[in-house]
């Protein structure tokens, strides 16, 4: 192994050995992390929610989201023309296609103009492009709206969350503590206590000041051009009407054929994620009236202006020259992988990168930063189980994305020497045992 | 025709007892099946890390094995094999590959050799466990419902329990895709889970070598008592009128 392998590989090790000390970052996360998933995973059966177990609902659709994300990968760029065009033409968006995160970045910056404070949602797509880090990078005022991101910030948390319950970790007490620092106001160390103290104080701010807010899509229908989102708290929806620009950062790969694919893939999430009672919007316009004799003015009550960033960067590369992780196009980001995966359970965020957790994430790392980020995600405490492909509602072979990161790291001389070890006595002695 | 018997790296290197007995089984079955010398490794867990050209030609070089030895059908008492054999040999050798493979649970669960086997335990009230093999219930043809079966048709007081997570939605033992030789902690996580989802368990039962392997290094780690059987010994066991969960 080389040097750079021993010490990505050490890195891990000594990682493995803060998990087992109680207090480090590492164990608080996982403490929470394997047990939810592991509720979620048995707990596929909501049938005290629903008829039908989440499994049985994606089985009921997955043969069409397979089919339909398939066709959308073969006609990559027509799906893109189309959707573009009928934003366009039809929905009044200002529309960009970044052809790579640095454009999507500089893009994004023209269009924040002269506002220090921007608003967001999670917005993962907009980290995925570098757009977070350029924020950062010009002093810009970051303002999460999602509860869980909002205690990351507060408690200035950086180490990769679960992007669905980025605050999962941590417990009433750490949160009332900081509320307490930071803005000298007692709050009883309980879930409805905290929450109250949000919506008494954050939501009036959300209704009266957001001037530029900033959401991801998790659909777009190429058939109508609308933007589909998913919430349960109620963020998205202030933010995306209370504002005077809302703008919408997604990889292309987040379109789908038509306004039922879209509602498919909201709905998808929703059950698997089990966010009972959210609210699903399809924004087809920005805010506007017809009511003054039939003229129409935008910027009623809602947002003036609706403008969509798509990202391309990677995207039609992985297509057009057959790459390994081009199956990253067809994930609509329902997480179903995180929930079921093996080294998730057992490892919580070491097996992870700085776009989330899971073994997703960490392709995503190799795309942007390379195998040797990958590695140091935590890439060899994948078991192979192959839970991530068999769950994945839309067919993505993530369990083959994994394996071939990792032969690329073998490549590069970073895989640990037992494994490597066994794959030559594989090839040459034909029994690795031996 | 000939039908072999793939007993698999792992178990015919570490596990020779469990080999024998699984060839008992099935030579009692079907006595046309044999072992042959020197069987090649059927590469899956160079699959994990290995270049695809790589692991292509060590393919080719176990099915060229196959060939050579007019092997047409096949049993295998590996998860790993089975899985590796019915989904990638096709994938890499399309119709170059031309042997049925099944895993021994498949063989046994065949209605004619279920109505030979006629397994009968007349001993006290046994509840015992199957921990799902990855490897078996994410295969190309999922193995989930063949065990269970199994186990219920033998006459006599054996319950079968279930974990909370069990048969599509099992707990991975944590030791596969090679982890085992460099982070033990995923199966110190992992294989305990698997443990501690039993409620008054006399046995857990595994088809697969690898979680075998696992499973009994975190029993003896943490002094659990239930024995981990591979499922191969324990029908033995029964077929021969011996307690099924001795170790």
């Amino acid at each position: 192994m080389s040097e750079k392998g021993e010490e990505l590989y050490n890195k891990i090790k000594d990682k493995l050995v803060e998990l087992q000390s109680e207090n480090s970052a590492y164990a608080q996360f996982n403490e929470i992390w394997k047990m939810a998933c592991a509720i979620k995973y048995k707990s596929y059966d909501l049938r005290y929610l629903y008829e039908d177990t989440s499994r049985e609902f994606v089985d009921e659709y997955r043969e069409h989201l397979i089919k339909m994300k398939k066709d959308f990968v073969e006609n990559i760029d027509e799906y893109v023309d189309k959707c573009i065009k009928r934003m366009e033409s039809t929905n009044h968006f200002r529309v960009y296609l970044a052809k790579t995160n640095q454009e999507a970045q500089r893009i994004f910056m023209e269009e924040l103009g002269d506002n220090k404070v921007i608003y967001k949602s999670k917005s993962l797509e907009a980290k995925d492009a570098g757009i977070m880090d350029t924020l950062k990078k010009n002093n810009i005022t970051i303002k999460e709206t999602d509860l869980g991101d909002v205690f990351c910030q507060l408690l200035e948390y950086d180490y990769p969350s679960f992007t669905l319950g980025p605050g999962i970790q941590f417990t009433p007490e750490e949160i009332v503590a900081k509320i307490k620092e930071k803005y000298g106001v007692e709050v009883e160390p309980e879930a409805e206590a905290i929450v109250n103290y949000f919506r008494n104080t954050y939501r009036k701010e959300l209704l009266k000041d957001v001037k530029v807010s900033l959401t991801s899509a998790n659909a777009i229908s190429a058939q109508d051009g609308s933007i589909v989102l998913v919430e349960n708290e109620g963020n998205i929806s202030i933010i995306t009407r209370a504002t005077e620009k809302h703008i919408v950062v997604a990889g292309i790969q987040r379109i789908v054929p038509s306004v039922f694919d879209a509602l498919l893939c909201a709905k998808i999430q929703e059950r698997i994620i089990n966010v009972d009672g959210a609210y699903i919007s399809f924004i087809s316009s920005p805010s506007n009236t017809s009511d003054v004799q039939g003229h129409r003015v935008f910027g009623m009550y809602g947002a003036k202006e609706v403008v969509i960033i798509l990202v391309d960067d990677w995207r039609m590369k992985a297509v057009k020259e057959n790459l390994f992780y081009k199956d990253m196009l067809k994930c609509i980001g329902c997480k179903s992988c995180d929930l079921v995966c093996t080294a998730s359970r057992a490892f919580g965020n070491i097996y992870a990168s700085k776009y989330g957790i899971g073994a997703i994430n960490i392709v995503r790392d190799y795309i942007h930063n390379g195998i040797e980020a990958a590695v140091a995600d935590g890439l060899f405490l994948c078991t192979g189980c192959e839970n991530c492909t068999n769950w994945c509602p839309t067919g993505v072979d993530l369990a083959e994305m994994i394996r071939e990161l990792k032969r690329i790291a073998v490549d590069k001389d970073l895989c640990p020497p037992p494994l490597k070890e066994y794959k030559e006595k594989i090839l040459k002695d034909k029994n690795p045992f031996k | 025709m000939n039908k072999i018997i793939f007993l698999g790296c792992l178990s015919s290197t570490k596990y020779k007892d469990t080999c024998e007995n699984a060839i008992k089984v099935i030579k009692f079955l079907d006595n046309e099946y044999q072992e042959l010398e020197n069987p090649p490794c059927c590469g899956a867990l160079a699959h994990q890390i290995a270049p695809i050209e790589e692991i292509r030609d060590h393919i080719k070089l176990v099915n060229n094995w196959f060939k050579d030895n007019d092997v047409k059908k096949l049993i295998t008492i590996c998860a790993g094999c089975y899985n590796y054999l019915t989904r990638y040999y096709p994938k890499h050798l399309g119709t170059d590959f031309n042997i049925k493979v099944m895993h021994l649970l498949q063989f046994i669960n065949r209605p004619e050799n279920l109505k030979k086997l006629n397994l009968k335990y007349p001993g006290k009230k046994l509840k015992i466990y199957y921990h799902d093999a990855c490897h078996l219930r994410n295969a190309e043809i999922p193995i989930i419902d063949e065990p269970r079966n199994i186990i219920n048709s033998i006459e006599g007081n054996i319950v079968l329990g279930e974990m909370e997570n069990n048969s599509l939605n099992s707990l991975c033992c944590g030791a596969g895709g090679g982890v085992y030789s460099i982070f033990r902690e995923s199966s110190d996580f992992s294989s305990k889970l698997i443990f501690d989802q039993m409620r008054m368990p006399k046995a857990l039962l595994t088809a697969c070598p690898f979680c075998y392997t696992s499973l009994i290094r975190i029993r003896e780690e943490n002094n659990i008592k239930t024995p981990v059987i591979k499922f191969e010994d324990f029908i033995l066991n029964i077929m021969e009128g011996v307690d099924p969960i001795s170790v």
